[in-house]
């Protein structure tokens, strides 16, 4: 029976001797993470589906002969669960060490992607550094692959089905889908062609949710030896109206990502190409930076100009316009690759400036 | 309310043409995805990239999704000419038998192997598109019928094959010559569904196809369930290496699978049923269909079954070859057009089996008990097992005997009656060196164990269990690393990928069986299987990966210095 007042359950389990309540639904390895239990998991991610691949989050539970998978295992009245034992913990060792001997090696650049590190680190953390196990490794790598956004090193996978799932679940694409089976496993899309030939519309969810870097962000990896430690700042994407929250990475003060934000309140961990992908120009050598005007008016050559004197040109050209057609003549549409503050100075320069609300955004959604 | 009767599937390409008239035949039909793959198999000899648009569009699944679905069948040929390329079993029975040198042989005709498929008390078996032959080294390819169980071996009373060796037994006067339906009429005429559940428990009736549920409490659950409609799933995949009881079923007595499934439905309130065949029994599936053309023409399957209100539609639904989809829950996701991984369970397919509704799924010897059960009384069949087990068992029995076959045993028989008295002790000269269980899932029982009784808690006492009942011999003329070495590769490439322990597990307990990889010291050599394997049996994701370290487990425990002297020959 639920308890409607705060959607917890009246019933009780006990999770490492402790006693708690739960809410219907809920599955071991949320209630865990309520109690901010360390368990180890590979395949998850909050946003899917629970899937039990990786088995590492197995827990134990009274009257259940092996050990159950946390994520996929409803929490249910009276149970008794142990997330951490010596028995569980040498299985994930095991786990890990079987995980490991399958790749070529777990430290990989956290460039690769937002969840690349989690294997790297668990890797570490049970000591899982190939030397058992040994034998063939799994996965062909898709270096032909020309698309200039995701890397394909499908030698780092794990099979974990994260990128398929949430290609599925979240993006709704059915772009990414599991060829073969058993060790064979690949992970491929339609007929092992390329992204760009596929559904795939380089969202990026797949690369930021790859926990091995095997799917990566290839505009991010040219930034691999720029120095500096790696930094985030939040920010909104600025190509459409929906808002996505991102984080821009940064070394110094050179650009290396953009990563989408998985509390952003439009997004929730989602992006599209556009605020994935698109970010590259900011530091392209072409940008103009000094102003330019049209010697001798109208299909003249660009030269180079002054502030002063490129100002001056273009206020000429609205009052002219103003002056000709009237104020509804001038319609002004900001760039969506111009920062927030310039969009606003836009809208403020029509409404302000010529009285009429005739401004919009170039992406706007 | 009803649909029609399916088209046939064995006859589906040969009236329809053009892409979409094969895509019409099947879309408003239940479970349409594999039909329509085998429709387009059929008429084109294997699936080209276009056929693969025209189903993906026409049933509108993603075809990323379908593409990788197809790619997990075994026998679903990619190549232009694919699908009359022989096949050759190469299963462990077959191995013995000389399938290597009848792989050469078909080598110009494009031959490869298949895993084991279901024949292995007879020569080898070969499947060339829908013909299932049998091959015998320097000989050509035959068409030979499956063989009948051998003789009663005197005094046992049998419930399954008490009349499968009866003349004409496969036709629907055959089957009626010896009571058949009458358990059916007897059930919709004078027993409550309620009725017939207790009747199912008190019999003792457990699952056949390798778990052992008991059948009654499954009914029960499923007749107990919301979600309408309900459904019964016969699984007649029978893809375990060293079991071919089914097969034998099946082809002799398709009526009894036909009765057992309708009585399923009366208990349990369901009101379609589904065989899920395996793609290896081609002439089962003809065999399948008469018998179910048959049965509709007499009122027994379709609306108003005799004269009651039961109704119950009968689809048969082929396989594409995977060893994985006899798990129920692959079954279904198999059925249901989707990517095979087994599912998480808990929910259980009682309450979310197929499309979610409430569905039992049976093995087909599970239902062909059952009519008998209903004729004779539960206390009749509860008797038919020795001391406190009730019942009886088929036994694949193959390889190094002198009669392979499929035997009826009372549950408990003494494994050495069955060896020695049944089925004439080992080869001559030669003398027994272990036994498989469970056809392999159950690891091996090396000979000073062979004094043991064939029931569940005396073999799992030894670590195994009895499963579907398959048991392959090996005399002292076989190297059991060698045998091992093929078991652990049979489930390396049945293998879903699913889940981490069983996708690596395997591969990995392979290559240290065949010595392609690993420690050359017998200490660290076993302590590697024995992490591997004990992290197997514990958590992987579903029965496959938690039985396969039987055969390493086993083998270490009965087999150490056969182990020991090939690793030291390895060094
Ligand atoms: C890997 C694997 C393969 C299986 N294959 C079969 C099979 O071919 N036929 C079958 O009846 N059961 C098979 N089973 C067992 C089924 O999951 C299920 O328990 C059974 O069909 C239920 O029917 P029963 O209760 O009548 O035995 C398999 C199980 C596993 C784990
Ligand atoms: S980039 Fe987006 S659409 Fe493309 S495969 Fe990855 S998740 Fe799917
Ligand atoms: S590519 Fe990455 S996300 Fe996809 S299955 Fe492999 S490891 Fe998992
Ligand atoms: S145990 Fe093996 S067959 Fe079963 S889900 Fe895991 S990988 Fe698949
Ligand atoms: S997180 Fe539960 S199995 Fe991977």
């Amino acid at each position: 029976m639920s308890d409607d007042t705060n959607g917890y359950e009246l019933s009780l389990l006990e999770l490492d001797g402790e006693e708690l309540k739960f809410r219907a639904g809920e599955t071991l390895y949320e209630v865990a993470q309520r109690r901010n239990k360390d368990v180890p998991t590979l395949c998850y991610d909050p946003r899917l589906e629970a899937f039990g691949a990786c088995r590492l989050c197995v827990v134990e539970v009274d009257g259940i002969r092996n050990p159950v998978a946390s994520c996929t295992t409803k929490a249910q009245a009276g149970m008794v669960v142990r997330t951490k034992t010596e028995a569980l913990e040498k299985h994930r060792k095991t786990l890990m060490e079987l995980v490991v001997s399958e790749n070529p090696e777990a430290t990989i650049d956290p460039l690769r992607g937002m969840a690349s590190q989690e294997l790297g680190v668990l890797a570490e953390r049970y000591g899982a550094d190939g030397s058992r196990f040994q034998g063939k490794h799994s996965g062909s790598s898709r270096p032909d692959d020309p698309n200039p956004m995701i890397g394909r090193d499908y030698d780092h996978c794990i099979s974990c089905y994260r990128c398929v799932r949430v290609c599925a679940e979240q993006e709704g694409d059915y772009a990414i889908s599991i060829k073969n089976r058993g060790f064979g496993t690949q992970i491929t899309v339609e007929f092992d062609g390329f992204l760009s030939d596929s559904a795939c519309t380089f969202c990026g969810q797949c690369v930021q949710t790859c926990p091995t870097g095997a799917l990566n962000d290839l505009r991010a990896r040219k930034h691999e030896d720029t120095p500096g430690e790696l930094e985030a700042t939040r920010s909104i994407c600025p190509y459409c109206g929906v808002g996505c929250s991102v984080d821009i990475m940064t070394k110094e003060d050179t650009v290396v990502a953009v990563r989408p934000a998985m509390d952003g309140p439009a997004n929730e961990g989602a992006l599209c190409v556009k605020g994935q992908f698109g970010w590259e120009w900011i530091q392209n050598p072409e940008r103009l930076t000094k102003p330019l005007v049209r010697k001798g008016g109208k299909g003249g050559e660009l030269v180079e100009a002054t502030w002063e004197e490129a100002l001056e040109r273009a206020a000429q050209g609205f009052a002219q316009v103003r002056d000709t057609h009237g104020r509804h003549a001038v319609y002004a549409v900001a760039s969506g690759r111009a920062p927030h503050e310039s969009a606003y100075s836009v809208q403020k320069f029509i409404r302000a400036g010529f009285m009429s609300n005739l401004v919009d955004n170039c992406s706007r959604a | 309310m009803f649909e029609g009767p399916s088209p046939r599937l064995s006859e589906r390409a040969m009236t329809r043409t053009t892409d979409d008239e094969l895509i019409a035949c099947w879309r408003d039909e239940p479970a349409p995805l594999l039909p329509v793959l085998h429709a387009f198999h059929d008429r084109d000899g294997y699936l080209s990239d276009d056929a693969l648009r025209a189903v993906a569009h026409g049933l509108r699944i993603p075809l990323a999704d379908l593409y990788g679905t197809v790619t997990f069948y075994h026998h679903i040929a990619r190549i232009e000419g694919g699908k009359q390329r022989p096949r050759v079993c190469d299963g462990p029975v077959c191995k013995l038998n000389g399938c290597d040198a009848l792989l050469d042989q078909l080598a110009p005709e494009g031959a490869t192997a298949m895993p084991c498929a279901g024949r292995c008390d007879d020569p080898i078996p070969v499947l060339r598109g829908d013909e299932f032959l049998v091959g015998r080294v320097g000989a050509p390819l035959a068409a030979e019928g499956t063989p009948l169980p051998p003789p009663n071996p005197g005094g046992v009373t049998e419930c399954c094959f008490a009349h499968i060796r009866d003349a004409g037994r496969a036709s629907l006067a055959g089957y009626r010559a010896s009571g058949g339906y009458e358990a059916l009429a007897r059930a919709v005429q004078e027993l409550s569904p309620a009725e017939l559940l207790d009747l199912i428990d008190a019999s003792g009736l457990a699952g056949r196809g390798g778990a052992g549920f008991p059948t009654g409490r499954k009914w029960r659950a499923v007749a107990e369930a919301t979600g309408e409609p309900k459904t019964i799933v016969c699984n007649a995949d029978e893809g375990e290496p060293g079991c071919f009881k089914d097969r034998a079923l099946m082809d002799h007595d398709p009526h009894a699978v036909i009765e057992g499934m309708a009585l399923a439905a009366y208990a349990t309130g369901a009101t379609r049923g589904f065989v899920y065949l395996r793609y290896e029994y081609p002439h089962t599936l003809r065999i399948l269909e008469g018998a179910l053309e048959e049965a509709r023409a007499a009122n027994l399957i379709g609306p108003g079954i005799l004269g009651s209100d039961l109704h119950f539609e009968l689809y048969l639904r082929r396989g594409a070859g995977a060893y994985i989809c006899g798990e129920e829950t692959s079954l279904l996701n198999s059925l249901e057009g989707k990517h095979p991984f087994p599912r998480n369970r808990p929910p259980y397919p009682v309450t979310h089996g197929f499309e979610d509704k409430p569905t039992a799924v049976n093995n087909v010897e599970t239902l062909v008990s059952v009519p008998p059960i209903v004729r004779h009384g539960s206390d009749w069949y509860a008797a038919l097992g020795l001391g406190e087990h009730k019942g009886t068992k088929l036994i694949s029995l193959s390889g190094d005997v002198q009669r392979p076959g499929n035997y009826e045993i009372p549950i408990g028989l003494p494994l050495r009656t069955l060896l020695d008295e049944w089925a004439g002790g080992p080869r001559a000269g030669r003398s027994f060196q272990a036994v498989t269980m469970a056809g392999l899932s159950g690891g091996f029982i090396g000979s000073e164990d062979f004094d043991i009784t064939l029931d569940e808690p005396c073999l799992r006492a030894k670590q195994s269990f009895l499963g579907a009942g398959g048991v392959m011999v090996f005399d002292d003329s076989r190297d059991m690393l060698e045998v091992a070495r093929q078991a652990m590769s049979f489930f390396a490439h049945e293998s879903c990928g699913k889940c981490v322990p069983c996708r690596i597990g395997t591969q990995r307990l392979t290559e240290r069986l065949a010595g392609d990889a690993g420690p050359r010291d017998t200490e660290l050599w076993s302590a590697e299987v024995h992490d591997i394997g004990h992290t197997m049996m514990a958590v992987s994701a579903c029965g496959l990966g938690i039985a396969a370290p039987l055969v390493t487990e086993s083998l270490l425990r009965y087999f150490p210095e056969q182990v020991a002297a090939r690793l030291e020959q390895r060094t």
